[in-house]
């Protein structure tokens, strides 16, 4: 992992769905092993940021640097060959089908003749499923009998049989219960251990809060700030979200440890 | 905390997999030893003679080839009204070619291509011109027909005088009282299982079928699953073209029209739901089987044939209702293992 300083660099993103412009212009970036915490009100760009990252929106200006290599737009099958993994509310799992096969999907392990390796991929998702603490769970249960976060559990496994390296987690952990979402972040921990980079969305700072190193605020398709963990607490987090809500801006006391401001970027 | 953990309860994990899975074909067979078991004790004379089972597999792999591969069309989503017309436009470049080379098996190669032209057709118009399946399928169904129709001028082509040769004894001959077409059925239902489990081309299917923006996003290539599966559903509504045209030792140009409804049928029978994302081969193979057993069991007890289609109707409700109701069961059932009630 050398050559680059970011795994992803966005240069002077816009995107406009007719006459609303979602992102104006932004500059946004992941480290290697990094998980950082995505957040904003709802409209703030959040979504399409990511969706333009993972290939499924194409941007109307600006540029993506993945790994150093840039792109003018992305497909879906290209990021995902280049190692990024959008996780979103069980919408990129087979419901009917297996979870081994599910966590092996459009990657199979495959034989002499294009002959899938049943046995091999099987045993993979099993210590994976134990691994991130599915101990129990069977590979061979149908992902349509999993509750929410068990949900996200398999396409985390996914990500790390895969050896993804950033991991996109679009509001995880909206509509599971509290020991759901312990699930959910402790997953992400295991990405971190992995050095795994990871983007994360949450509207709930207190969900975002344990797992993230850097916080990333978007406010109505514009970075507006920037924090490390280290320099503030899920209160300080949450006054600044409710003065930009309020006000658009972030309270002067937090300027000097705005990144953005700072200029230490 | 009411919430149960799923790990206390691995065990439900690890049966229902493979149980859900078989489930359907149990109830398949069971609907169809139930026919049998009617059948045969309505007439046990009939049913005792192997004579019956020979007519019942001589016929049956005509609505069970097409079958067989339109259950792929079905699973990954999509469907096909157009086969009908493409066993026809295989039978009858069969028939024309051998009425001008005699029985050769360029015939049969070229009847097959014709097939798999069909089949990229329909896979163009639905991938690339994104005219649904269903009526892009109307269509080539139309056209192919329609090619028949004016180049025999509606004339069929005798071919019984080839009846002795080896090539036409392979195809639709006789081993002992058994007929080769249902050799060739069960041959190809044996392949395209292999596929469908084994493979992954199989897989594709499946998920183009169950969740096709998750299988883009992952990088599957849905338009080439699809076109290779409307090819190989060509390739094989072609082949059994053949078959029937061999087996009736004539080509006639309204060839296939009635196993139209009788393979999607047979399909719906046999647990494939017209969704897609899941199905089996095996429940289109005994799905087919019903159907024509019903066909051979009511002409066996007597009563006139009017009675087929309405039998056939009373059959498929049912089919279909305990399909529903085992899907719905196991759902509850797992709800309640994995407590997410």
């Amino acid at each position: 992992m050398s050559g680059f300083k970011y795994i992803v660099e966005t240069k002077n993103l816009v995107k406009r769905f007719g006459d609303v412009i979602a992102l104006k212009g932004v500059n946004f970036k992941v480290r290697n092993n990094e998980i950082v915490g995505l957040v904003g009100d709802n409209g703030a760009g959040k979504s399409t940021l990511v969706k333009i990252i993972a290939g499924i929106y194409a941007p109307d200006e600006g540029e993506i640097l993945i790994k150093g290599q840039a792109f003018r737009r992305l497909t879906p099958q290209k990021a995902y060959e280049l190692g990024i993994v959008l996780v979103h509310q069980e919408r990129t799992l087979s419901e009917n089908h297996t979870i081994w096969r599910n966590i092996f999907m459009g990657r199979e392990l495959t034989g002499p003749f294009g002959f899938l390796r049943i046995k091999e991929m099987r045993d993979t998702a099993t210590k994976l499923l134990k691994e991130i603490g599915l101990k129990a769970m069977s590979a061979d249960t149908p992902v349509k009998y999993l509750s929410g976060g068990y949900k996200q559990g398999v396409q985390i496994a996914r990500a790390l049989c895969f050896e993804a390296d950033l991991v996109i987690l679009d509001e995880p952990t909206v509509q599971l219960s509290i020991s759901e979402v312990q699930r959910v972040l402790e997953y992400v921990l295991e990405l971190k251990k992995r050095g795994k980079s990871c983007i994360f969305i949450s509207h709930n700072i207190y969900h975002v809060y344990p797992v993230a190193d850097r916080f990333v605020l978007l406010d109505r398709g514009k970075i507006v700030a920037e924090f490390m963990k280290a320099d503030l607490t899920p209160e300080d987090l949450s006054h600044i979200m409710v003065s930009i809500a309020r006000t658009g801006k972030i309270p002067v006391e937090y300027e000097k440890i705005n990144l953005i401001r700072g200029g230490q970027e | 905390m009411k919430r149960k953990n799923p790990a206390s309860k691995s065990f439900g994990g690890i049966v229902v997999g493979t149980f859900n899975k078989y489930k359907l074909q149990v109830a398949i067979s069971i609907i169809f030893l139930l026919l049998w078991l009617i059948f045969f004790a309505m007439n046990p004379e009939g049913f005792s003679d192997p004579a019956t089972y020979a007519a019942i597999t001589s016929v049956a792999p005509f609505t069970i080839i097409p079958a067989l591969s339109l259950t792929y069309v079905i699973i990954s989503g999509e469907i096909d009204l157009s086969f009908p017309s493409v066993m026809a436009l295989g039978g009858w470049i069969l028939a024309v070619t051998w009425r001008a080379l005699g029985p050769s098996p360029l015939g049969i190669i070229l009847a097959l291509l014709a097939g798999l032209v069909a089949g990229m057709l329909n896979g163009f118009l639905i991938t690339k011109c994104k005219i649904p399946s269903l009526i892009a399928t109307i269509g080539t169904m139309f056209l192919w027909r329609g090619v028949v129709l004016v180049a025999t001028e509606g004339f069929s082509i005798p071919l019984g005088r080839y009846r002795g040769v080896l090539i036409y004894q392979a195809l639709v001959g006789r081993i002992g009282s058994i007929p080769m077409q249902i050799v060739w059925a069960v041959i190809i239902a044996v392949v395209l299982w292999i596929f469908l489990n084994f493979h992954k081309f199989g897989a594709y299917i499946y998920y183009t079928g169950d969740n096709r923006e998750a299988a883009k996003m992952l990088g599957i290539n849905t338009n080439k699953v699809l076109m290779y599966v409307y090819m190989l559903h060509g390739v094989i509504a072609a082949f059994a073209g053949i078959l029937v045209t061999l087996e009736m030792a004539t080509f006639w140009p309204a060839l296939g029209e009635i196993y139209l409804l009788k393979s999607i049928a047979s399909v719906i029978v046999g647990g494939t739901p017209v969704t897609g994302g899941i199905g089996t081969i095996l429940g289109t193979f005994i799905g087919g089987l019903i159907l024509e057993l019903i066909e051979t069991g009511i002409l066996a007890v007597g009563v006139t044939g009017f009675w087929i289609r309405l039998v056939h109707g009373v059959v498929i409700i049912v089919a279909l209702i305990a399909q529903v109701t085992i899907r719905e069961r196991e759902i509850r059932r797992m709800r309640t293992i994995m407590g997410i009630g």
